[in-house]
């Protein structure tokens, strides 16, 4: 049974709209107009226990909006939420039990005390068993590397230390759910690479359902085959990150090494992207056109040294389908 | 879409240990600022110092009131500012903090009752600042001399300082509600501050202000906070009229809970419609 259901999710906002100024603000006191603006239009999804999904879309797109009212803090204006069976916004209490989350812009952890205080903290607002508590820890501090710096105040923490603390800080209760919301915003290669470990080790090991949202593709692409691509507050694709890459992936290029200088370059069925001294990019349909046949049509007329192919990588593809909107499979078909 | 599932009715049981921990871990949190002690200490010492000076000078030129001689005055600024010590501490800009940050959201994420996890941490802070009165006491009586009264007095004194403390979280608990509605509340905060200075009775007893504006102290809930313990203390409200003077201050704390209680509903369902 699936653990979390979205059917026709919505959610509006109303803010004052008002003048610029302070005659605007005065005017406001008197009559108000409000504006109505919908950050969720209507979101379906179906998650099963244990799952990881990718849940994307550019900026202001509604995946914060969703993600607040998964956790309960903020209430839909239409549609049906379950969550572990639960309402999130009527039983907000039971089900922050059942949840955690990171948000990579703030912190949940006590910015005054040291890490191992807010840990202390955390167990015992979600009443974690003691033996329960160590065992977690120890994992924790095994995989994230936490024991040189439980004893540091948060504050003095950088970053990616912060970020590590945080992650462990939401899986001490061994919540069933987490949402991770920019996880990895601002960190280095190195902490990116720790917390994406981190992401993939809870899922697989503890079988932990996880919604990550991101602006960065690579985490996906390391993580999770399914994403959510959410654009204007609907889900416009769901499905395998391989399928899209296959229905809009339909370009890959060839880079070839010329062995002698040519005045003109020409290849039928590819197009010439650039050249740089002997080094040429030839863009081509894989639909249309074999990666063998076009080096057999290259080396019929240059002689070359060198060829290598560049696969499409999916942060082009989700570029493409926010600019050009989703299609269904239509776009990039032989015609 | 499928059938959505069953229901489940979930029982969250309440438990205290958490809000136990928030006010340790507060009181932690404020020992962290070794040098806020000693500068606290210091500046009680100061205005104790100066207040003495202030009331000594001008019972010289005036004829003293009856019924508060001098040493009954000087008792009670000095008894007003150790209290000033737990009483002038916003127990709740947690509130308003993480209404700025916008941390409140992560606050409504975890299994906990918001409202009395910001009593329990603001009560954390305020009893690490209530072991500074033992210091600060001592090295008052260096430099001045309190009046101690009986044993009947003193409880009835620690009960009205119950109270006003809790009408006094009560009120700078609206105030930082109103970061609801507005984020920025400073200068709501200052007119508080005035207001309490003034009609709370911790600089000046209202009992020689002129008769008009003492009635104006009295009919307000700031004369809860300073003034009705502190009158207990020096005797001048007597054991016949603790009833009368513990029963406003309960008055005011219901009142003002209740007001608490409708504004925090506004302002929380302010962020769950409006997202913060």
């Amino acid at each position: 049974m699936a653990i979390i259901e979205a059917a026709g999710l919505r959610k509006v906002f109303r803010s004052l709209e008002r003048d610029p100024g302070i005659g605007g603000a005065i005017a406001a006191l008197f009559s108000r107009t409000y504006e109505e603006k919908v950050a969720v239009d209507d979101v379906n999804f179906t998650l099963e226990p244990g799952e990881l999904v990718g849940y994307i879309g550019p900026n202001g797109a509604g995946k914060s909006t969703t993600i607040k009212m998964l956790t309960g803090i903020l209430v839909p204006t239409a549609g049906v939420l379950r969550v572990a069976g639960i309402v999130p916004y009527t039983h907000r209490m039971a089900n922050a039990a059942n949840i955690g989350v990171v948000f990579g812009q703030r912190s949940q952890l006590y910015w005054d005390l040291p890490l191992r205080e807010s840990f202390e903290l955390l167990r015992s607002i979600y009443d974690v068993p003691r033996d329960r508590y160590l065992q977690n820890m120890k994992h924790f501090a095994e995989i994230l590397d936490l024991d040189r710096f439980l004893g540091t105040p948060v504050r003095q923490l950088s970053l990616g230390e912060r970020m590590r603390g945080d992650f462990a800080a939401a899986m001490l209760h061994d919540p069933r759910i987490v949402y991770l919301d920019e996880p990895t915003i601002g960190l280095d290669v190195v902490a990116k690479e720790a917390i994406r470990e981190f992401i993939g080790t809870i899922n697989r090991e503890r079988g932990t359902t996880v919604i990550l949202t991101t602006h960065d593709l690579a985490d996906v692409e390391r993580l999770t085959p399914r994403i959510i691509l959410i654009d204007e507050g609907t889900v416009i694709f769901d499905g395998l990150l391989e399928r899209l890459r296959e229905e809009y992936g339909t370009h890959r290029i060839l880079v070839v090494s010329l062995a002698e200088t040519y005045a003109e370059i020409a290849v039928p069925g590819a197009e010439l992207q650039s050249r740089e001294g002997a080094v040429i990019r030839l863009r081509f349909n894989r639909r249309e056109l074999t990666a063998e046949a076009l080096i057999r049509r290259v080396t019929e007329r240059y002689r070359i040294t060198d060829v290598s192919i560049i696969e499409p990588d999916i942060e082009s593809i989700v570029r493409r389908i926010y600019l050009e909107g989703y299609h269904d499979g239509t776009v990039g078909a032989p015609s | 879409m499928s059938a959505l599932g069953d229901l489940v009715t979930p029982k969250v049981r309440f438990r205290l240990e958490p809000y136990f921990q928030f006010a340790q871990k507060a009181m932690a949190r404020e020992a962290t600022y070794r040098f806020d002690v000693f500068t606290t200490v210091a500046s009680v010492l100061v205005r104790v110092y100066l207040l003495r000076m202030v009331w000594v000078a001008l019972y010289l030129r005036n004829a003293a009131p009856t019924d508060l001689p001098l040493h009954a005055i000087i008792t009670y600024s000095t008894v007003a500012l150790l209290m000033g010590l737990v009483m002038d501490i916003d127990q709740t800009r947690i509130l308003h903090d993480n209404l700025h940050s916008g941390t409140i959201a992560t606050d409504f994420m975890k299994p906990i009752i918001v409202p009395l996890y910001f009593f329990s941490d603001g009560t954390g802070e305020v009893l690490f600042h209530a072991i500074l009165i033992v210091p600060s006491l001592l090295f008052s009586l260096l430099i001045v001399q309190i009046d101690v009264p009986g044993p009947l007095v003193l409880a009835a004194f620690a009960l009205s300082c119950f109270l006003g403390y809790m009408v006094g979280f009560c009120i700078n608990f609206i105030l930082n509600c109103i970061a609801f509605w507005t984020l920025e509340i400073h200068a709501a905060r200052l007119i508080v501050t005035w207001v309490t200075d003034l009609f709370g009775g911790e600089i000046i007893p209202l009992v020689i202000f002129p008769a008009f504006l003492q009635k104006v102290a009295f009919a307000l809930p700031f004369a809860a906070m300073f003034s009705t313990p502190l009158l207990i203390y020096i005797g001048h409200i007597k054991p016949a009229g603790y009833a009368a003077a513990l029963g406003l201050q309960v008055f005011w704390l219901v009142v003002l809970g209740f007001a608490a209680t409708i504004i925090w509903r506004a302002g929380a369902k302010r962020v769950i419609v409006q997202g913060g």
